[in-house]
């Protein structure tokens, strides 16, 4: 099959997604090869079927139920969460607005819809399985160590960058060790801290795009989760411990 | 009341495509329903925050979440619901199931056209949720790679690969489905 790297490529030229070379290159394959060709026709008539058969439409009375609402939840006088939003990006507000955060949790569920980049729900969603995954498990850990230079080199060849792996025992953030996990499609580290009974998983992987200046909490599923991003690192905490003494393990790392 | 019409205005042309999405995660209509009105009510209270000027895959991305979190309410898995709901009559013969039609696409929608026609929505429910919905926003709502990556929160990259196995693999179903149809009708 000599044409067989360039199929994932394909869907994208057929979508108009590819220009300049890349879109030459898939426009002379098509030419040029038969196989290739057909492979585009079946995605376009698959596509056409699905557009045409597919499209599931909303029942009339659901735009009217959705504005019934809206006027409802404005005549309420409960304080929308987008206020507290408002807030939160005021730089002075920003430590009072996680505090609050963290104990407002009626709102929590739309403030981490709103606040949130996009993209982000879905990668606190991730973590908060792979929390729970690492805690179904025997152990958290695969690599098991209170020394950092056993699970630091752990990660060669196993990750594609060398995480910050430190010991706080003296702080009382004891490092049991660490392990692999996948998250947002990733192979991403997880470096694995104790504070009394709880467990800490911290997940890192290199940051992609700019890094928030400030930590950003919430809680889901009832554990609380922190992300940052440092010297190109992103960084996500998550535990059922409480939301100062995670802060804590942040300022630590 | 005038965020409500700025909203309004802005929302609710894109209910369809909303509702379309949470049908194609959730696989059940009043479930759907139910969805896109808690993403909305969601999506209000949070458009101070909006900082796009494109509000559609945002509003999407509300959607899809909260759709996946009454997945896991459910306590099953968007793969496992798309299987049984798409199958009712796997053992059976094909007749049977078209018949159970109340979480399947509408029957209007199955019997409409050819047959392989129809078998491109049963295909469709086959995929696992992280592939079905990719096909979704970008065959029936045509969205570009870029808003399908704000809408699931990946890198344009995966949206390609996701897609392109998305495809290869609706195509192998499809023609399983329609080599079963051919067995049948003989």
């Amino acid at each position: 099959m000599p044409c067989d790297h360039a199929r994932t490529l394909l869907g994208a030229y057929v979508d108009g997604e590819l220009t300049g070379a890349a879109r030459q290159a898939a426009a002379d394959q098509v030419r040029s090869c038969p196989a290739c060709a057909d492979a585009a026709d079946d995605i376009r008539r698959i596509g056409r079927q699905l557009n045409a058969t597919g499209r599931e439409v909303a029942p009339p009375q659901l735009a009217q139920r959705i504005r019934d609402e809206l006027a409802k939840e404005m005549a309420s006088d409960r304080p929308v969460p987008s206020r507290l939003a408002t807030t939160w990006r005021a730089p002075a507000a920003r430590f009072v607005g996680a505090m609050v955060a963290a104990s407002v949790v009626s709102s929590l569920i739309t403030w981490s819809v709103a606040t949130w980049p996009r993209g982000e729900v879905r990668l606190e969603n991730d973590v908060v399985s792979a929390h729970i995954r690492s805690l179904l498990q025997d152990s958290p850990i695969q690599v098991a160590s209170s020394d950092n230079h056993t699970v630091k080199p752990w990660f060669n060849g196993r990750i594609d960058f060398a995480p910050e792996v430190k010991d706080f025992t003296s702080e009382g953030f004891p490092l049991l060790g660490g392990r692999i996990d996948y998250i947002g499609g990733r192979r991403v580290g997880a470096i694995v801290y104790k504070r009394h009974l709880h467990v800490i998983n911290v997940f890192m992987w290199p940051a992609a795009g700019p890094e928030p200046a400030d930590a950003l909490a919430d809680v889901a599923k009832g554990y609380n989760v922190l992300h940052w991003s440092k010297a190109g690192v992103t960084y996500w905490a998550i535990s059922d411990l409480n939301a100062d003494e995670m802060r804590q393990l942040h300022g630590l790392l | 009341m005038a965020v409500v019409s700025n909203f309004e205005s802005a929302a609710v042309p894109h209910m369809d495509a909303a509702f379309n999405l949470a049908f194609w995660l959730l696989r059940n209509r009043t479930d759907a329903e139910d969805a896109v009105q808690e993403a909305y009510l969601r999506a209000f209270r949070a458009y101070a925050t909006l900082k796009s000027n494109d509000i559609r895959p945002w509003l999407l991305a509300i959607v899809r979440n909260v759709a996946y979190r009454m997945l896991a309410r459910r306590g099953r898995s968007g793969n496992v619901i798309s299987f049984d709901e798409a199958f009712p009559g796997r053992g059976g013969d094909g007749a049977g199931e078209i018949d159970v039609a109340s979480d399947a696409p509408s029957a209007e929608t199955l019997l409409i056209g050819e047959g392989d026609r129809a078998m491109v929505t049963t295909a469709l429910a086959e995929l696992p949720a992280t592939f079905r919905e990719v096909v979704v926003l970008r065959e029936m709502e045509g969205l570009s790679y870029r808003e399908i990556a704000d809408v699931i929160g990946v890198p344009i990259g995966t949206v390609m690969s996701r897609l392109s196995r998305a495809r290869g693999d609706l195509k192998t179903i499809l023609q399983r489905l329609i080599d079963k149809d051919l067995s049948n009708a003989m």
